[in-house]
């Protein structure tokens, strides 16, 4: 293989990776463009198919004779496409033909046709050996009778510019005069809607409590498992660590009861306590403090220092990415967490809700309106893109670690 | 620092701690006693009572022996009196919290909070300003930012406390605690403290002989202890409970009565029998007071029919099992592949990684609202899609293949098959990111020691990166197994209702939370958790064994 051949091989097969990864790309960010899209949409453009990425409004124009703004269409004049204002929808229209010739046809309003001969005195004729009515139908000033073939919808659209020009078709199949234009008081309709901002607030909170309270103890806890010798740690440590495998999912019955004993249920304080003390966030914490440096808390104790100094002033400073790592764990779990609050959390106390059961609430009774359920899900999803895009180096490399030494 | 050559000091505080010692195991005694008159709360349940009495009890001749260990001068005098004061003391001052309404002033403080974020806001802004004064390089404005800094960071803090109404809420906790039963709780946590000051000092100390390793020891569980007792209330005693409950019909709010085995009895109570026609009807084979048929297998002329007791559990289970057999390939396979990509040097990867990690950060509710709208069968992208792969492929081959329009969720066959997709979208970053750390921990050695003997890249592939990466899959599979077996918000979401069409998403952790807390059965709930637990645990020891088979590397 001479050296053009391997490079153009190279560039091929770099080609094909980069293609592929695109495309996983592709579909792990679609559908956040997805909801962030249609989170800025009008209810009518959500629904509409085949589906359109852009949000886009459809555009009214003022028209001289008619009170209110008219939504533009494009119609067929002359066989090019012009702009023209919807003035009436809904309009009956009669399609009718002299009955010698049916391909001869000509659209009517059905007010604007009377029946041949005066309504006391109808004439008709026959047509296939049915009988069928005739009207007097104008055509170019001269009245023809014809016969209804058939009937239909349509919309009367004028001239924006000279109103008396009007066109007749049908609405639905017209195409509307649109504009990309985003809608992102969608984001306050839902927030005015559902209390959602009384549901952020609440997860804000929570979330804060849970991470400072767990930091806490599993600082202190994980700092005696990896520096303290004292009877009954290794006991201790191993209860942990046969603890962790456990689905939380064991515990719901259990401490939805404790809740129900000490008063907690529907109570915010709920979703903190049982998560400010958690084995695996000790853990974590001791297998960090583990790999610092004996020898400079030595010489710290040898100067005097107590274990509480040499943890705050010496530890923990030491330690801020592995601190502010799991803190981003926590806060994902917190600010996520769907089924305890689902459980302690009474449905119909809407004041304590946390955002993920606002959601659960909001999915039921805004079906129709996706534009608003999408727009509470980005207000759910977006806080924690921002803390894994602000703490993304920490974050991603210690998945990494906990998985090789897991 | 204790020095044991001073042993032996006289202490004037010793007598006195020895006799709180003995005033607190005679109030402990005589709690304890109480606990059986009608002075009681009546609402106590027995076994509850049966606890306090023991800790009570306990606590009482643990103090009595501290006594006689003080007299002797024996440093375990001291550690027993430290203990019972520091649980006496956390007792107390939880108490105190909880009479003066704390916990559940959260309530409240959630209230004004939202007012207080912006205040908040300015905090970060001082920390900022403080952190970008340690850094800088010239002395004179290190100092100033980071007085500043610190400035803005006090006023922030100030200004938050304002605007959350701190003020009321302290005048609430201290009027919440003015009655009886506030002050008892407020002074017998002084009195623990004070008694756990007059212990814990120097003199106490040297007087009980006291050493390095004694300190040491104190200290450790001084630490752990935050943890240790939140761990015990909130994570083993609740698991230890719901053990209990499982042999219980408890339903939450009633006393709970002992059933034995019947729970589990009913869950796992299943039959075989064997059908004479495909079509046969399951009244003719099986007690259907009984059992609910739930499923069969059938072939030619005959079949067995499987029916249970409780056919929801089983139809739980194989959906549940279903979704892991699906879901789990679906999401490491990919996640193998991707990360072998990423693993080259290539410019880029780092965005790809990071792009690809998203999914699994964001809620799986906010998630499952979003593919639920992707899902819909007339207007969602996903048939969309399909729509247009279709046509193109039968303009490019002329081919008649016709748009299926899947149903997505409300057709039993996909309903499963929709979670399963959202599930790996949502795992497969992760997964990928743990791959990566395992092949970059592989020494390059290997491969170079390959390349000199000749081998091509699919045997580096085979030989050595799957065998290296043998620990990394095991944590894969084991954990992704783990959080599949327990799938439950997608379907809640997603579903309507979430048991979908025909059970066919019926999932256990969706049948426990159902039968827990729907139908209030907590007694039957707990025994599915651990037959649920011990599904998990199975699975997880069978992967470990086929690990150690497998793997040539020692982790």
């Amino acid at each position: 293989m001479n050296i053009k051949s391997y490079r153009l091989l190279r560039w091929l097969g770099n080609g094909l990776v980069y293609f592929i990864l695109t495309a996983f790309a592709f579909v792990m960010l679609f559908p956040f463009a997805y909801m962030l899209s249609t989170s800025l949409k009008i209810p009518s453009d959500t629904f509409r198919y085949p589906p359109r990425m852009l949000p886009r409004d459809p555009v009214s124009q003022a028209v001289p004779g008619y009170d209110e703004p008219l939504p533009l269409y494009y119609v067929l004049v002359n066989g090019e496409k012009t702009q023209f204002a919807l003035a009436q929808s809904n309009l009956k229209v009669g399609r009718y033909a002299p009955a010698e010739n049916l391909s001869q046809v000509v659209e009517r309003r059905l007010t604007e046709v009377r029946p041949t001969g005066g309504a006391m005195n109808p004439q008709s004729v026959t047509v296939d050996g049915k009988e069928q009515k005739l009207f007097d139908v104008t055509v170019d000033g001269q009245v023809i009778p014809m016969i209804l073939v058939s009937q239909t919808t349509v919309g009367e659209f004028v001239n924006p510019q000279n109103p008396q020009e009007k066109v007749y078709q049908n609405v639905r199949l017209s195409e509307p005069v649109e504009n990309v234009s985003a809608h992102p008081e969608n984001y306050s309709d839902v927030i005015a809607l559902r209390g959602l901002d009384r549901a952020l607030t609440n997860t804000a909170l929570v979330t804060i409590l849970v991470v400072l309270g767990q930091l806490a103890t599993s600082v202190i806890g994980g700092y005696a498992f990896a520096r303290l010798r004292f009877a009954g740690r290794d006991t201790v440590f191993v209860l942990y660590l046969g603890t962790i495998m456990i689905p939380f999912v064991m515990l719901i019955v259990p401490l939805y009861q404790l809740m129900v004993f000490i008063g907690w249920t529907d109570r915010l304080v709920s979703l903190v306590m049982p998560w400010i003390f958690t084995a695996y966030g000790t853990f974590l914490m001791r297998q960090h403090f583990i790999t610092f440096p004996k020898e400079i808390e030595e010489a710290a104790l040898i100067d005097g220092a107590s274990r509480l100094q040499i943890l705050s002033k010496i530890l923990i400073p030491a330690s801020v990415p592995a601190l502010a790592t799991q803190s981003t764990f926590t806060f994902l779990y917190a600010w996520n967490s769907f089924i305890w609050p689902l459980i302690v959390i009474n449905v119909g106390n809407e004041e304590n809700h946390v955002l993920t059961l606002a959601l659960n609430v909001l999915r039921g009774r805004a079906s129709d309106t996706p534009n608003l359920i999408l727009a509470g899900a980005a207000i759910a999803i977006l806080p924690p893109l921002v803390v894994f895009i602000l703490g993304q180096h920490f974050f991603v490399e210690s998945v990494a670690s906990s998985g090789v030494k897991g | 620092m204790t020095h044991p050559t001073q042993a032996h000091t006289p202490n004037a505080a010793l007598p006195l701690l020895a006799a709180w010692r003995g005033l607190f195991a005679v109030l402990a005694a005589t709690l304890a006693a109480l606990l059986w008159t009608n002075q009681a709360p009546a609402d106590l349940a027995l076994w509850l009572k049966i606890v306090f009495s023991l800790v009570l009890g306990l606590a009482a001749l643990l103090s009595l022996f501290a006594i006689f260990h003080i007299l002797r001068r024996s440093h375990t005098g001291r550690s027993l009196a430290l203990g019972l004061d520091y649980l006496g003391f956390v007792a107390s001052f939880v108490t105190v919290l909880h009479l003066g309404q704390v916990f559940v002033g959260i309530d409240s403080f959630a209230d004004t909070f939202g007012r207080g974020i912006p205040a908040l806001g300015v905090v970060l802004l001082g920390y900022l300003i403080d952190a970008a004064g340690e850094r800088s390089p010239f002395n004179g404005t290190q100092t100033t930012l980071r007085q500043i800094g610190r400035w803005v960071a006090l006023i922030g803090f100030g200004f938050f406390l304002w605007q959350v109404s701190a003020l009321q809420g302290i005048l609430f906790v201290a009027s919440s605690l003015a009655n009886p039963a506030g002050f008892t709780a407020l002074g017998s946590a002084a009195i623990f403290g004070l008694a756990l000051w007059g212990m814990w000092r120097n003199p106490a100390a040297q007087a009980l002989n006291s050493k390095n390793q004694h300190e040491a020891m104190l200290n450790g569980w001084l630490f752990l202890s935050p943890n240790l007792i939140g761990f015990l209330i909130f994570f083993a005693g609740p698991l230890l409970l719901s053990f209990y409950f499982s042999f219980t019909d408890s339903d939450a709010f009633n006393p709970p009565n002992w059933v034995g085995l019947e729970n589990y009895a009913k869950i796992l109570n299943i039959r075989f029998a064997g059908l004479e026609s495909a079509t046969q009807l399951a009244r003719d084979v099986v007690d259907i007071k009984i059992y609910d048929e739930v499923g069969r297998l059938t072939w030619g002329s005959g079949g067995i029919l499987f029916a249970a007791a409780d056919k929801f559990f089983w139809l739980a289970l194989r959906n549940t099992l279903t979704f892991a057999l699906f879901a789990v390939p679906l999401s490491v396979l990919p996640a193998l592949v991707l990360a072998n990509i990423l693993n080259s040097k290539l410019p880029g990867m780092k965005f790809f990684r990071a792009v690809y990690f998203l999914p699994s950060i964001a809620a799986i509710v906010g998630i499952s609202l979003v593919w639920q709208w992707l899902y819909n069968a007339t207007i969602g992208y996903i048939n969309y899609f399909i729509t247009l792969g279709i046509e193109f492929w039968n303009a490019a081959f002329n081919a008649g293949l016709v748009d299926p329009k899947i149903q997505w969720v409300s057709d039993e066959k996909t309903a499963l098959f929709a979670v399963i997709l959202i599930a790996a979208w949502q795992t497969v970053g992760f997964n990928t990111v743990l791959f990566l750390a395992g092949l970059q921990n592989i020494p390059g050695e290997l491969y170079e020691a390959a390349t000199v003997d000749g081998a091509g890249a699919w045997d580096k592939f085979w030989r050595i990166t799957i065998p290296m990466l043998a620990p990394s899959t095991f944590y894969v599979i084991s954990t992704t197994t783990i959080q599949a077996m327990q799938v439950f918000e997608q379907v809640f979401i997603l579903m309507n209702p979430a048991e979908g069409p025909n059970n066919s998403t019926l999932t256990l952790v969706l049948y426990l939370y159902r039968s827990g807390f729907v139908n209030f059965k907590q007694g039957y709930a707990s025994a599915i958790a651990w037959v649920l637990f011990i599904v998990i645990f199975g699975l997880t020891l069978l992967q470990f064994q086929r690990q150690r088979k497998s793997s040539i590397y020692e982790a």
